[in-house]
This record gives C-alpha cells, sequence and structure tokens, in this order.
C-alpha cells in the first residue's frame, strides 16, 4: 500500500522503535519510525483487523570461528515473539500475517556481516512460523530510516546518512528476562 | 535417568519448539512436541510423559487452560508442568500457580537453567 504522506485530520503521532523495542497499535494516527544500520525491523500486519506492530533488534555476532549456534538466537526468537503475542493480543491472527524485514546493512567493515546475520535470523524465523514477507530491503552499506503506519500496513523506506543509525552494539539481554525459574 | 526423563514441550512458536527441542535433547531427554493446548491434550492421553514444559499464548487452548484441564483428570493431577513463557506479569504468574502449574521460567530461557529445572521436577 503506498505511503501517504499527508493525512486529514488530526496530527500523527510519531513514536520511535528503540533496540531491543516491540510495539504494536491499531490507532489510525499512529506512525513508528526507527532508523536500521546493521539491526533489523520486523513490521507485521494484519489487514483484516488492521493492526501492526514492529520490532527492531540486533543480535550478538557469533564469536570468530564459531558455529552458528552460538548466534544468540534466543534473544532473536524472544523478541519476535513479543511482536507477534501482542499482535495476537490486539486481534491478530498468525496465518493472516504479513511481514516487512528492513536494514541488516554492513555499514562498517569492522562489523562485517553482523547485518547479514541478523537479516538470515530474521528470514529463517518467518519461514519457520509460515509468515508471508511481502516485502523487503535488506543489507548493503546505508542506514535506514523505516517509517510505519500500523492500522493501515503503510511503510516508507528511504536511504539516510550513516551517522544516522545508531551504533552497531548488540544489546544484552534484559536483565529481568534471563531464564530464571521459579519453582512454585 | 536423563536417559528416560520424556518431556512435552507445548508451545505455537515452530522456533521456540526447535530452541526447547535442542536444548533438552542435547541432554539426553527424550523430547515430543505440540503446538497448542488441543494437540497436547491429544497427545497426552494416547502417551507418557514425566514433564510438560508449556507457553502461555497460543491459539485454540492456551497455556492456562492446558494446565486446569490436566490438573482435572487423575492421570496427570501430579505432572510437574513448567511453564515458560514471554510474561513477566505478578498477575499471569499468580493465575499459572492456581492453575496448578509446577513452577515458573520467564523467556529468553537459558538452557542450563532450563534444564536443572526440569531434572529438580522430574519424579
Amino acid at each position: 500500500m503506498p505511503f501517504d504522506q499527508k493525512q486529514p485530520g488530526p496530527p500523527i503521532t510519531r513514536i520511535n522503535i528503540l533496540q531491543g523495542q516491540a510495539r504494536v497499535s491499531a490507532g489510525p494516527r499512529v506512525e513508528f519510525s526507527t532508523v536500521l544500520g546493521s539491526c533489523v525491523a520486523t513490521c507485521l500486519f494484519d489487514p483484516e483487523v488492521e493492526v501492526g506492530g514492529m520490532n527492531h533488534f540486533l543480535l550478538a555476532e557469533p564469536p570468530a570461528g564459531a558455529a552458528t549456534g552460538d548466534f544468540d538466537e534466543h534473544y532473536g526468537v524472544y523478541l519476535m515473539e513479543l511482536l507477534i503475542n501482542e499482535m495476537l493480543a490486539h486481534g491478530a491472527t498468525k496465518h493472516r500475517l504479513r511481514a516487512h524485514l528492513y536494514g541488516g546493512a554492513n555499514l562498517n567493515s569492522g562489523f562485517a556481516r553482523i547485518g547479514t546475520r541478523n537479516a538470515e535470523f530474521a528470514h529463517h524465523f518467518l519461514a519457520k512460523e509460515r509468515i508471508t514477507v511481502v516485502r523487503e530491503d535488506l543489507g548493503g552499506i546505508h542506514a535506514r530510516r523505516v517509517d510505519f503506519r500500523p492500522a493501515r500496513g503503510q511503510v516508507r523506506c528511504r536511504t539516510v546518512e550513516n551517522t544516522l543509525a545508531p551504533e552497531p552494539r548488540p544489546m544484552p539481554r534484559p536483565q529481568k528476562a534471563r531464564g530464571d525459574v521459579e519453582l512454585f | 535417568m536423563n536417559k528416560n526423563t520424556r518431556i512435552l514441550t507445548v508451545d505455537d512458536s515452530a522456533s521456540m519448539r526447535a530452541l526447547l527441542n535442542h536444548a533438552l535433547t542435547s541432554q539426553g531427554f527424550d523430547v515430543a512436541q505440540a503446538e497448542d493446548g488441543e494437540v497436547a491434550l491429544e497427545w497426552l492421553a494416547l502417551n507418557e510423559v514425566d514433564v510438560v514444559i508449556t507457553d502461555i499464548n497460543m491459539p485454540r487452548l492456551d497455556g492456562f487452560g492446558l494446565i486446569e484441564r490436566l490438573r482435572q483428570g487423575n492421570r496427570h493431577r501430579d505432572r510437574p508442568i513448567l511453564v515458560l513463557t514471554t510474561e513477566s506479569s505478578e498477575e499471569k504468574k499468580t493465575r499459572a500457580r492456581q492453575a496448578g502449574a509446577t513452577g515458573w521460567i520467564v523467556k529468553p530461557f537459558d538452557p542450563e537453567k532450563l534444564v536443572a529445572a526440569v531434572r529438580r521436577v522430574a519424579h
């Protein structure tokens, strides 16, 4: 769906999605925005209930020479699940979800391939969950700015100055969610 | 003991089931998988298991519903059931405890902590 630059009515509420966050809204005047370097943003949209959501993540790179399994897939699956659960809580249905993927650039040779690895993770995850990717703009060497209107599923993705992108520092997992076990 | 400990993992996310399967089978557990509470009930009606690990948010029958149904019957009244969830609210945790859950684990899970919990609760 094309991105309407000007919508009549009250002003748009712009919400910045930071690394490690997942937000969902059905608000017609809401716009999620994020700037991505190596990070990847997933936008999900359910056209029937007109609800959408976005996450923004950068998974830790495995140590040099390590097997693929050392990639912090647990945290990636967690952030994807947070987004999907929030979509379902807003009335979305999993089989109707349509995905967009953005980001995953390799801005800096010192962090070579971290963007590619994050994009690959997102692709594999969505394929496994049988969620169709309808649009993607991944890879390359330039930062991107993504604006997403969740209630319409409209996305605008533009290339921006690399200096605008956050430093490619994989976030540590949140302290409160480190697999703590409580037996009753 | 590990060789004989059978675990049913219940989660609607195929990726999460794959992570769990890897974490548990690599420690010698026998792992079966179900994609929601209904599938879990069908499987549990026909198969023996030592520990159930279940998600909360699932289509058809969620984790709360699954625990309640298992506690209603005789067969699984004392079966250890660990909840593994992205939910962090006290209210949901209390609800799980009242439904009869044995323990509560917050995602993203730590494989070592998960395995230790399974060993503790397995009879």
